[in-house]
């Protein structure tokens, strides 16, 4: 190419991919606006969860705005490893006319679980399960959600074994 | 050009919203024989040649707790004319017991699994979510189906057209 010649237009196969593109996701978004599709629960509330010391998963809802999770309705559990759970946050307190006292939560909720016997190199599956509504007045099911969190081993992160305790005076 | 693909996309995709609002069938439905609170098995069939609005909720679903006084008025006032509501409660026998005393339900609360609510995924109810309304004309055809509450007039509106 000489040195001066005009910028070539783009391809046209890239303006083919971008027009398809863009009728694809125009027509997505028209059904989804006439559906009026309620979020399906595991984007309603989102949970992941990741390894924050070496022996504590931090756990988290991230709820959608319009969505809440009742807090009574939270379960966690590991395996292969045994899970100490403590007391979930408080949530925002409701009185319904049925149940009573019932807390929920909005925004995100998280929640530090200590992992009591993962060994490093472990591949534990830590399982929430939780129950929500949308504010258009619908409920969810219990939804059970997974996430897979590998212990490393304790070459790469010290202390997923416990090391010695050693004295200053050692 | 520009005007026109987005014209082309947009109908396309009203045509795919209408496609899947195509009308579902209630055979299924229909073919459901569950337990009351008494623990006898009703069929749902006995209803047939009555306009039957079938109401799937929970008592931990206060969406759904909230229209119900709706529909005890309903079956009330329009029971004589052939409406027919049953409740089909994806719960515990005693939670849908108490809370039938305290409503004073007067029309059938049916109890179910989850898993029961399978006949709900083809009638629009993909998410399983409550409360979920289906509407069956005298013939049994799906008038209506709405997931989420229905508000006390368009329930009138929906039903008297089928009375």
């Amino acid at each position: 190419m000489s040195i001066g010649s005009p910028p070539r237009p783009p391809r046209r196969s890239a303006r083919v991919i971008a027009w398809v593109a863009l009728c694809v996701s125009t027509m997505l978004a028209a059904s989804e606006v006439l559906a009026q599709n309620p979020l399906p629960p595991d984007r309603a509330f989102r949970f992941s969860a990741k390894l924050i010391a070496p022996r504590t998963v931090e756990a988290r809802f991230s709820i959608a705005e319009g969505y809440y999770l009742y807090r009574d309705k939270i379960r966690f559990t590991a395996e292969p490893a045994v899970l100490s759970v403590p007391s979930l946050p408080n949530g925002a307190v409701k009185d319904d006319p049925f149940f009573g006292h019932v807390e929920t939560y909005r925004g995100a909720v998280v929640v530090n679980l200590a992992l009591t016997d993962a060994k490093p190199g472990q591949q534990i599956v830590i399982a929430a399960e939780s129950q929500g509504c949308a504010d258009l007045g619908i409920c969810y099911p219990p939804t059970v959600q997974r996430v897979t969190i590998p212990i490393p081993e304790a070459s790469v992160v010290p202390g997923v074994e416990e090391p010695a305790k050693k004295s200053w005076f050692d | 050009m520009f005007v026109i693909a987005g014209a082309l996309a947009l109908a396309a995709g009203i045509g795919l919203a209408l496609w899947d609002r195509r009308t579902p069938d209630a055979r299924d439905l229909l073919a459901l024989s569950l337990p009351d609170t008494q623990g006898a098995s009703q069929a749902l069939s006995q209803w047939r040649g009555k306009v039957l609005l079938v109401n799937f909720w929970a008592t931990w679903c206060g969406p759904c707790r909230e229209e119900m006084p709706e529909f005890v008025k309903a079956q009330r006032e329009l029971g004589p004319k052939g409406l027919q509501v049953v409740g089909i409660a994806i719960d515990q026998p005693e939670k849908v017991s108490q809370f039938a005393t305290e409503l004073k339900l007067n029309y059938p609360a049916l109890i179910a699994s989850y898993e029961t609510m399978d006949v709900a995924k083809p009638l629009g109810d993909s998410l399983l979510g409550l409360p979920f309304t289906v509407v069956l004309d005298r013939q049994g055809n799906v008038a209506h189906t709405q997931l989420g509450p229905m508000k006390p007039a368009q329930l009138r509106t929906i039903v008297g057209k089928l009375l």
